[in-house]
């Protein structure tokens, strides 16, 4: 896991993994060892935390360095920042579980019975039951949203490489001189 | 530029730094005890808000003495302090004017 950690330090700007990376990968195994000690569910959670966590930091690290402003991430002045004392019960995940088992098996059996049922309606033509076009609609927007996130990081890497935001510095020297 | 309010976890780190100088990890258990297990910290999270303290002078980073494994450490500066002071102060206010309209609804 610490192989897969690194690699997706590579996200990260070469400035902010020159002085971090290796300190980051030792909290890491420290956190993973503490966190295989508490249970497989804990070390899953952990995991997930982490690999949002290093996306998301990475994605604030690259538009930090093109934007050249740190107010948006320190500072809460997009919205109030305190987290409600609200805990997710982990027994909604198990109730949340049998509902969709629940669902599925409402699905086959309105198949059963729709397969059952004489074709009444000829100039309609068939219905197409709900299932069939909603998980691959549900699909296919978090395929979209996945796209455009990675294009706007793409653009972003590129405009970072490309040094567009030194330039200001550049022309404000130049104005100096 | 008038800095306030900070974000919870950076409010939570400055807190743990401030009873004494901490390395990376020690803050991470340190800030999810101090909120009852409420927020927990990533490591992307965690060295995100540490560059930019480091960056605006609120801590500063040290190299561990008695460590075996050279761990950098990282501690508050004298304008940090000052600065969560003020956070404190302006959080204690929020804290007194919200009581006092509550329970002026509740009379």
């Amino acid at each position: 896991m610490l192989r897969v950690y690194r690699c997706l330090l590579c996200l990260y700007p070469a400035e902010h993994r020159y002085n971090y990376s290796q300190e980051m990968a030792s909290v890491f195994c420290d956190a993973c060892t503490d966190k295989r000690a508490q249970g497989l569910v804990a070390l899953i959670s952990f995991y997930f935390r982490e690999l949002a966590g290093l996306i998301q930091g990475a994605f604030g690290e690259h538009l930090q360095g093109l934007l050249g402003s740190r107010r948006w991430t320190l500072f809460a002045f997009r919205r109030f920042h305190m987290r409600s004392e609200f805990r997710f019960p982990k027994s909604t995940t198990a109730l949340m579980v049998i509902i969709l088992a629940g669902v599925v098996l409402a699905i086959e059996k309105a198949k059963a019975i729709q397969a059952s049922l004489p074709y009444t309606h000829p100039e309609v033509g068939p219905i197409r039951p709900a299932q069939f076009t909603f998980f691959p609609t549900i699909a296919l927007l978090f395929l979209c949203f996945y796209a455009a996130g990675a294009i706007g990081w793409a653009v972003l890497f590129a405009l970072r490489r490309s040094g567009v935001h030194r330039l200001a510095a550049v022309s404000a020297d130049a104005t100096q001189k | 530029m008038e800095p306030f309010p900070l974000t919870e976890p950076v409010l939570l780190i400055l807190l743990s730094l401030a009873e004494r100088p901490r390395h990376g990890y020690s803050i991470l258990k340190d800030v999810e005890k101090m909120s009852e297990g409420r927020v927990l910290l990533s490591t992307g999270t965690l060295y995100g808000a540490i560059r930019r303290l480091l960056d605006d002078g609120w801590i500063d980073r040290f190299e561990e003495d008695k460590s075996s494994r050279g761990r950098q450490a990282y501690r508050l500066t004298a304008a940090g302090r000052r600065n969560l002071q003020l956070e404190i102060s302006r959080m204690r206010q929020l804290a007194r004017i919200a009581s006092l309209r509550v329970a002026r609804k509740e009379t």
